[in-house]
């Protein structure tokens, strides 16, 4: 039988934060349903892997932020469902990895850390009270082969082009087409933690293409209530639809009129866009 | 570029960009790799090689780079003051309109 699950893990394994990306990956791997992918021989040799990554998702474990085993699975364009990144674990436990392999207590803390983190990654999250508007009008503008979308109202824009909308008791948070056609496909979505408090201009987790990640950055202040779980099997909605069904985070707004008075509406943000790109020059 | 702006007040005027702790810094340039924004500048013969160039350049509320440092070497100002500050000087030019 195949395989439903691939781990590619951190390289590093002449290092403490890599060396615990193989004894998770070696954890994992002792299910029937996890199928290891050697970071050296994907690089060398795709094909091997083929079967695997057809039939199951990818799940990365990154050692650091460097980032290696993300980056090479951006670098050959496989869509990355789930992944975690050690020291940012160790990190969030206030636990010091070091350059040193070492095996002990706090070692296998951040080790059964990181295991809980990717079994439980399906969060329970409620039913959305967020009402979808029928539908939604567009103004447009283009520069050289690119056209840019902006809705005519209910946005709201920082210029960090993270856009905020509010319908019934909650908001939505997702990134511009201007993002989107920046980073152009889209392969991974990181969401922020069920019930995270954040503050406007906070970090809201990130998206990831081939080319580069965007970090999220809160247009308002609020609490995390549910994430688009949609993307985790097509992250490429944001492509196709970045204001509508690619939005990224529900939220409980905190203060919004406060808020507001460091974010742009819709026609003040089709403003700053045109202006922004002209200068730029995609 | 001296008509920047974040929010309609002078990018100049606000004090937004990373800064390094050289003790960390191991010259690896990722941050100068990954930000587009020309707001580092790497010069071979210097030491250190790194050098915040332009920190006007730098986007104000980004701190991107700062994850793609593995020894975590970059640091920002604190954010809610930054955004007490701009909203304090926004509100002045708003009064100083109003009043003319
Ligand atoms: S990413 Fe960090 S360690 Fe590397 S050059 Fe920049 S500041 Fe220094
Ligand atoms: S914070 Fe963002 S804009 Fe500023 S230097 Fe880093 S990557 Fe560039």
């Amino acid at each position: 039988m195949s395989k439903s699950i691939c781990v590619l893990p951190c390289n590093g394994l002449d290092k403490c934060a890599g060396d615990l990306s193989r004894r998770v990956a070696l954890q994992l791997a002792q299910s029937e349903e996890v199928a290891l992918i050697c970071p050296v021989l994907l690089n060398q040799n795709r094909s091997r892997y083929e079967k695997d990554l057809e039939a199951g998702d990818l799940t990365v474990i990154d050692g650091c932020n460097t980032r290696c085993a993300s980056k090479l699975a951006g670098d050959l364009e496989i869509a990355i469902k789930e992944k975690v990144n050690v020291s940012e674990v160790a990190k969030a436990l206030n636990i010091k990895l070091g350059v040193e392999i070492r095996e002990d207590e706090q070692t296998q803390t951040v080790v059964s850390a990181v295991l809980e983190k990717i079994n439980s990654s399906a969060a329970d999250q409620a039913a959305s009270e967020f009402i979808e508007p029928e539908s939604i009008d567009y103004n447009t503008f283009s520069h050289g082969k690119f056209i840019f979308k902006v809705p005519k109202a209910n946005y709201y824009f920082n210029e960090n082009d993270c856009w905020v909308t509010v319908s019934g008791n909650i908001a939505r948070v997702g990134v511009s087409d201007y993002v989107q056609q920046n980073l152009s496909d889209i392969l991974y979505v990181d969401p922020p933690e069920i019930g995270q408090e954040f503050e406007q201009f906070d970090d809201l987790g990130s998206i990831e293409s081939g080319k580069a990640v965007f970090e999220i950055i809160a247009p308002a202040s609020g609490t995390v209530v549910a994430v688009n779980t949609g993307l985790n099997d097509a992250p490429e909605l944001v492509n196709e639809s970045p204001y509508e069904k690619g939005w990224l985070v529900e939220v409980q707004l905190t203060d919004f009129a406060e808020d507001q008075d460091l974010l742009h509406d819709c026609p003040a943000y089709f403003e700053f866009l045109q202006r922004k790109v002209a200068e730029i020059d995609v | 570029m001296s008509e920047s702006t974040f929010m309609g007040v002078e990018r100049d005027r606000i004090d937004w960009s990373p800064r390094i702790d050289f003790t960390k810094c191991n010259d690896c340039m990722e941050c100068v790799k990954f930000c587009p924004h020309q707001v580092f500048e790497v010069d071979e013969n210097a030491k250190p090689k790194l050098k915040v160039k332009n920190p006007n350049n730098c986007v104000v509320f980004c701190r991107a780079c700062s994850k793609t440092c593995g020894p975590d070497a970059i640091t920002f100002p604190d954010k809610a003051k930054t955004t007490k500050m701009i909203k304090a000087i926004r509100k002045a030019e708003k009064e100083a309109s109003t009043n003319e």
